[in-house]
């Protein structure tokens, strides 16, 4: 480990940075329902709670939505279809919404998400940006939510799932092949079959969902650099500290 | 020296919301600072990057901070950070081990971040803004194992959401290279994740897959 002193003078000047800060990152501009819009804010808001109440808070906006979710579901839809490209992940909270309401007339709405094009890479050159994972997996998260109205008996999802097992993208195809697998009638199971046969790819049959437990795990403490003096985390609760 | 501006929600699904109230403690703030390669680097998290305003959660750092938080407090008991453990419970470990040298930039946008070797990393404005809460813990846990001395010894498969025939993938899971790492993170912590949202776990579950489905020379042949 380097020593490293806080004190030593700085040349050449770091980078600098200015943000910004809006309150939330909708318009609502086809939507007047003041009380609807703050409903689904702060439903995605509670998403991204933490600490041992979090998932309670979360749950208790999403029923409080899930009350009005005939009308919401057509609200969120108009918000992703608003947002600008780049803003991956609120496209991504609302794609989760929609599939959290299970709305059934929703299902098309899912499709054209899952259909749209992905636009071409704007991180090339880097191996852990990419923006076209960014859209894959907002698209996976709508095979998903199709694949909950699949399990609730909605046919149209389960055309729409056995559709996408033939989608260019891998991860698109394999999420749509396991949806089916999982939730499909046993006319869809073979269809599928027949489908995967004809393209050669039968090999996604044999992708299997895991338990975590069940898999390689990684050894830890291989190539490890030496230990530092170890030092106890403080206990998660503490709360925040006023003045 | 570069300057740049970002325009960020105060509040949204990132998982930042509500950790400001939480990580504004400056027992957390002198932990993180200390364990996970902060100290030193005030030059580098100053000006406009939150040094002064390290409980404001639309700066770099209280954002990092979350991070780390995530890193340090998702396995249920946080205290076992055996290496006999889940990697849930040993990432925080890893990291504290494998990075002593942590630095934000503005980045060209092209990475999220770079391992730089000598416990050095960069951070870029990507890890603050487009990665969610979990997502920033797993780029701590993918750079560490660069650290750990585990390059990455493949190229993209065809077809990858990565880039087909680029390098930078991991030839296989066994390899145990740092795609590997960060999916099995993202793994532990959509299937026991701690004081969090089934959403964040959701986001970490479809993170993961992508992750597996794409990044890996020879795909695993499992999926989260």
């Amino acid at each position: 480990m380097r020593g490293k002193s806080p004190d030593t003078p700085f040349l050449g000047g770091p980078d600098t940075l200015e943000t910004e800060v809006v309150e939330h990152p909708f318009s609502f501009r086809g939507s007047e329902d003041k009380e609807l819009n703050a409903l689904i804010v702060e439903a995605v808001n509670r998403m991204g709670g933490t600490g041992e109440d979090a998932e309670g808070n979360y749950r208790r906006a999403l029923d409080e939505l899930g009350k009005r979710a005939a009308e919401a579901w057509k609200v969120v839809v108009a918000e992703y279809e608003a947002l600008p490209e780049d803003q991956y992940l609120d496209r991504w909270s609302l794609v989760y919404l929609l599939s959290e309401l299970r709305q059934p007339e929703a299902a098309e709405a899912l499709n054209r998400i899952i259909t749209s094009r992905i636009p071409a890479e704007k991180a090339r050159g880097s191996h852990d940006a990419s923006t076209v994972a960014e859209e894959v997996i907002i698209r996976t998260t709508a095979v998903e939510g199709v694949v909950r109205l699949s399990a609730a008996g909605v046919e149209t999802a389960r055309k729409i799932l056995l559709r996408h097992a033939s989608n260019r993208t891998f991860s698109i195809r394999r999420a749509s092949v396991q949806g089916l697998l999982d939730t499909g009638e046993d006319t869809d199971k073979r269809e599928l079959r027949a489908v995967l046969k004809e393209r050669g790819e039968q090999s996604l049959l044999r992708i299997k969902r895991m338990d975590v437990r069940e898999v390689p795990q990684a050894i830890g403490g291989r190539f490890v650099v030496h230990p530092d003096v170890k030092r106890e985390a403080p206990p998660p609760d503490l709360g925040r500290e006023e003045g | 020296m570069a300057s740049c501006t970002y325009t960020v929600p105060d509040k949204n699904a990132s998982g930042d919301n509500f950790y400001g109230a939480v990580i504004c403690n400056q027992a957390y703030v002198d932990y993180f600072w200390n364990t996970y390669g902060f100290s030193g680097n005030k030059a580098y998290w100053d000006d406009g990057w939150g040094w002064d305003d390290c409980c404001n959660t639309s700066k770099p750092l209280a954002r990092a901070f979350n991070g780390c938080y995530a890193l340090t407090y998702s396995a249920q008991d946080y205290q076992n950070d055996s290496y006999s453990a889940a990697i849930l419970n040993w990432g925080r470990r890893y990291v504290r081990e494998n990075i002593d040298d942590l630095r934000s930039f503005c980045g060209d946008g092209t990475a999220i971040a770079r391992s730089k070797g000598s416990g050095l990393v960069e951070v870029y404005l990507g890890f603050f803004y487009t990665k969610d809460v979990p997502g920033r813990a797993e780029t701590l846990i993918h750079e560490s194992r660069h650290q750990g001395g585990k390059p990455h010894d493949a190229n993209f498969p065809a077809g990858s959401t990565f880039g087909g025939g680029k390098s930078g993938a991991d030839s296989s899971w066994d390899y145990e290279g740092a795609w590997m790492y960060g999916a099995l993170y993202l793994w532990w912590y959509y299937a026991a994740g701690a004081r969090t949202t089934s959403a964040l776990r959701e986001r970490a579950r479809q993170r993961g897959n992508v992750v597996i489905d794409n990044a890996f020379a020879t795909h695993p042949g499992f999926s989260i």
